[in-house]
């Protein structure tokens, strides 16, 4: 359908040479003159107080260069929003957590460092713990954040009105409460930052990052030093998956470090610190309350959460609202109330992961196959009375644009032959649907634009500027991408420098499936101003008005005479000598309510777009050992235009992994108190190669936004989502018991079916 | 305590003094700046530092420095060559979209050379078993997949 020479092609990437060839460059990569080793001293216990901290002995360590405690931190706190800066960056009072940050040191080496911090003398005196959000919300002992009653951080209420009557009009009533322990991340790559103050007494560092001027902002709060004075560089990064979203504290004492010293400072986590010390995913308790009419259609919802947040507030708002706004975007409800509670524990700290609560979503959805099937139903077809429509608005107020919800349950059903199989497949054998919607953004107000500049070489060749970061999704690719469509160019001819705070403009980050939707098209419009200026140019040389011209392939021509033409190379040179420079800027914020704010007033418009999409899986389990096997995953997603399929597809199968095989089957952290019992990758089970489905179906919708660029949504959340309910429907589905505990792991399986049994 | 020990690093003779604790992750990446092998977890689970020593794909995180001493080591510094062709299962995981954030892919690579070179007509299963040791949380494996298997068709010509 399309016209594009570049967009919609099944690009390989462009950063992919340097990282086949062991060139790219992550942060452990780093090696700066001069540079020492730092760690981070932590805290053994859950709940304590710090009486006294002495740090003369490490500091009488020979290789020992700096030692730095909260004394050095000026009582500067974090937290993601105004009312929730509840975290010092190195705790003075009292730790919360095992893995607390209570010192930093820099030294020459690791094993200076790591002798350093048993040089370093803590006192505590132990207060009681709690582990459990149930618990800390009726615990009588010592607050974990005094200020905060019950240990109830965030509560989040949403209520559009006459549930209480909606509840009184339905035919079938069911309440239902499901459970899900905590998951992680494990990006590849442990989490890594280098610091240094440069000669001009800026703070230059590198890190993994959700969104480069996420970082530098809170930065230049912490160190009272201008914005332009926090450089933050851009640098290879080996996945996020929201766990870098945000600062963390490590990056404040690695910085200050790196100021105490005047040199470099590396600091590297361990696997274990990856684990425990930057974020991990909530554990949910989720009670879904739904009455339908007759027909199965959703009358009246009243949902509440209990999500535990570990020690701080972390993305606090934003975590406990998401689950629920995806099910508000892909599910009608005639109406609704929620109650999201996070709750405060002493346990490590939860931020927003991809798959955004397993108990939550799917519950949901097995919910409605109870309801489905008492209505006497199928999975699919409840779905479909129920599933979002375009031209409609949301429970919270979001207009809904471009929607295919409806195609990708059509085609994921096809292409599964899920009507063929349901009721129909042999005993222990299983499939089952799950659905998913995403926003591209959520409203945030100053930074919730992008801007973009473009300068074009004498050589013909363009430089794009992007604050658009690359988590390993591939988004440099769509910003090279875009502007070589736009400009006429090949993709070899983009220079991108992107995700550096010191170059390019504020940018939203990539942690809210943004960067197509507001980085990408930023890059757009800039691309077409420029483009502009080559017309202007070349329509003189052609004596055609520009609107008849087109740039592709490194030329100017004419559309309807295409012999007619101009190299793009010559049209800049023409351009210089007429002493015009090739330059040019764009930006693009998205249409959202500002006011909308996730506690005070969490309705409007979210943002401008959603992505839909719908898996389908079919599992068989084993009854001897609990073992489930997946026979085939289908994946159906609405991304609302296609920029590069190849990478789509990775996007659409890396969520199958994370959100369902692993997320759904083996993925959970165990604790012995507050002490994670399982913080490697060989305790924590990630799916390998040999584990995935043999068969995985991706379907593309394409809906064509008409705000996207392109017409383009989000891909890169969504399937995870719907990847872990369609995993948990199939196994109820094959042994005949509705699951409400997740991950569904072998000794869960083999009780459900022991249960079903007698 | 030191030792002096020799070796075949990526076809160079290599002689080194290395300290008895370095694990051959640390020469190569601390020492000698080669810093294509990566370092998932230092333990022995992520196959993120594989490099091929004496043919075999070993995890250079949990392998003795010293113990080199005599052996062939190649890592992904040595596929392409040196006027920058890459080989062809480098060529494979470009083309067929075998990364993403490319953190797991040195590692993947060379689990892959060491199967390849032994058994050129590995089969999916063989494949899948050549890269158990390997994580990747990006991909789903579906597309590392598809990449190993193309090799075969591509003739092992570099590019
Ligand atoms: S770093 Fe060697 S196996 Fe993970
Ligand atoms: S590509 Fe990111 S871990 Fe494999």
């Amino acid at each position: 359908m399309s016209d594009y020479a570049i967009i919609g092609k099944r690009m390989p990437r462009v950063d992919s040479r340097a990282k086949v060839m062991g060139k790219a460059k992550f942060t452990a990569d780093l090696k700066l003159p001069g540079m020492l080793v730092g760690k981070i001293k932590r805290s053994p216990y859950a709940h304590a107080r710090i009486l006294n901290i002495d740090t003369s002995k490490a500091e009488a360590l020979p290789g020992v260069k700096s030692v730095v405690t909260g004394k050095d931190t000026e009582g500067v706190k974090w937290g993601v929003f105004a009312y929730t800066r509840d975290q010092e960056f190195i705790q003075t009072q009292k730790v919360r957590y095992i893995g607390d940050e209570v010192a930093g040191v820099a030294a020459v080496d690791e094993e200076t460092a790591l002798k350093a911090l048993d040089l370093i003398e803590v006192t505590y005196e132990e207060l009681p713990a709690v582990f459990d959000s149930m618990e800390a919300m009726a615990s009588e002992t010592e607050l974990i954040h005094g200020d905060f009653p019950n240990n109830i951080n965030v509560h989040v209420n949403i209520d559009t009105g006459n549930v209480d009557e909606n509840f009184k009009k339905a035919h079938y009533i069911r309440e239902d409460t499901f459970v899900a322990p905590e998951e992680s991340y494990f990006q590849a790559e442990p989490y890594a930052i280098v610091a240094r103050f440069d000669h001009e007494d800026c703070l230059e560092i590198w890190c993994p990052n959700g969104g480069p001027h996420m970082k530098s902002k809170p930065l230049s709060n912490a160190f009272k030093i201008p914005l332009h004075k926090v450089k933050v560089r851009k640098i290879a990064i080996g996945g996020a998956f929201g766990g870098r979203s945000e600062i963390c504290p490590v990056d404040y004492i690695c910085a200050l470090l790196a100021k105490k010293t005047k040199k470099p400072v590396r600091i590297q986590f361990t696997r274990e610190e990856n684990t425990i010390a930057t974020r991990q995913g909530h554990a949910m308790i989720t009670t879904h309350k739904t009455g339908v009419d007759k027909d199965g259609r959703v009358l009246a919802r009243e949902t509440t959460c209990y999500m535990d947040g570990g020690a701080y507030s972390s993305t606090g708002p934003i975590a406990t609202s998401v689950p629920f706004l995806s099910m508000e975007q892909a599910y009608r409800m005639g109406s609704v109330r929620y109650n999201g509670y996070r709750i405060y524990t002493n346990k490590p700290i939860r931020g927003m992961i991809r798959t955004h609560g397993r108990g939550f979503a799917a519950g949901l959805d097995t919910q409605l196959d109870m309801i489905a099937e008492h209505i006497g139903i199928d999975p699919v077809e409840i779905r479909l009375r129920n599933s979002r429509q375009p031209g409609e608005y949301t429970s919270t107020k979001s207009y809904v644009d471009s929607c295919a919800m409806d195609e990708t349950i059509h085609k994921a059903v096809e292409k599964s032959r899920f009507k063929e199989k349901w009721g129909k497949l042999p005993p222990l054998h299983g499939i089952g649907i799950g659905t998913n919607s995403v926003q591209t953004g959520f409203p945030m107000g100053i930074r919730g634009g992008s801007q973009s500049f473009i300068k074009f070489n004498e050589d013909g060749e363009a430089t794009v500027m992007s604050g658009v970061v690359d988590n390993g999704q591939g988004n440099d690719n769509m910003l090279v991408q875009i502007a070589a469509e736009e400009l006429g160019l090949l993709p070899e001819d983009i220079h991108l420098v992107s995700a550096d705070t010191e170059t390019t403009s504020s940018d939203p980050g990539s942690y809210s499936q943004v960067s197509t939707f507001v980085g990408g098209h930023a890059v757009k419009i800039a691309a077409q101003n420029c483009r502009a200026k080559l017309f202007k140019v070349a329509s003189k040389v052609l004596k055609v008005s520009p609107d008849k011209l087109v740039a592709q392939n490194r030329l100017i021509f004419v559309r309807d005479d295409p012999e007619k033409s101009i190299p793009i190379k010559k049209v800049v040179r023409i351009s210089l000598l007429n002493f015009n420079s090739v330059n040019a800027e764009g930006g693009y914020w998205p249409k959202v309510d500002m006011k909308r704010e996730w506690v005070k007033n969490p309705y409007g418009q979210m943002c401008e777009a959603f992505s839909f999409g719908t898996t389908i899986v079919e599992v068989k389990v084993d009854p001897n050992t609990g073992q489930v096997e997946v026979l085939e995953a289908t994946a159906a997603q609405d991304v609302g235009y296609a920029l590069n399929p190849l990478v789509l597809e990775g996007q659409f199968e890396g969520s199958i992994a994370m959100g369902g095989q692993g997320g759904m089957l083996t993925e959970y952290h165990e604790w012995n108190g507050g002490r994670c019992i399982n913080p490697t990758m060989l305790d924590y089970k990630l799916p390998l190669a040999c584990d995935m489905p043999p068969k995985i179906n991706n379907i593309i919708v394409e809906s064509v936004d008409p705000k996207g660029p392109y017409g383009a949504k989000e891909a890169g959340m969504s399937i995870a989502m719907s990847a872990a309910q369609a995993y948990s429907a199939a196994v109820s589905n094959a042994i005949g018991v509705y699951m409400d505990s997740f991950p569904l792991t072998p000794d869960k399986i083999l009780a459900a079916i022991k249960s079903k049994e007698s | 305590m030191a030792t002096n020990i020799s070796f075949i690093l990526n076809g160079d003779e290599i002689s080194y003094e290395v300290k008895d604790h370095w694990t051959l992750s640390h020469l190569l990446r601390e020492e000698m700046g080669l810093i294509g092998t990566k370092e998932g977890c230092g333990n022995g689970e992520c196959g993120a530092c594989t490099v091929i020593v004496d043919k075999l794909a070993v995890n250079s995180c949990l392998y003795l420095a010293i113990e080199v001493e005599g052996k062939i080591v190649e890592t992904i510094e040595g596929l392409a060559s040196t006027s920058g062709a890459l080989h062809p299962i480098q060529q494979s995981f470009v083309k067929n979209g075998g990364i993403q954030c490319g953190f797991c892919s040195p590692g993947m690579i060379m689990s892959s050379k060491a199967l390849l070179d032994k058994n050129p007509d590995a089969n999916h299963e063989e494949i899948k078993h050549a890269l158990a040791g390997n994580i990747c949380r990006c991909t789903g494996y579906v597309q590392i997949l598809e990449s190993v298997e193309a090799v075969k068709n591509m003739g092992g010509q570099n590019e």
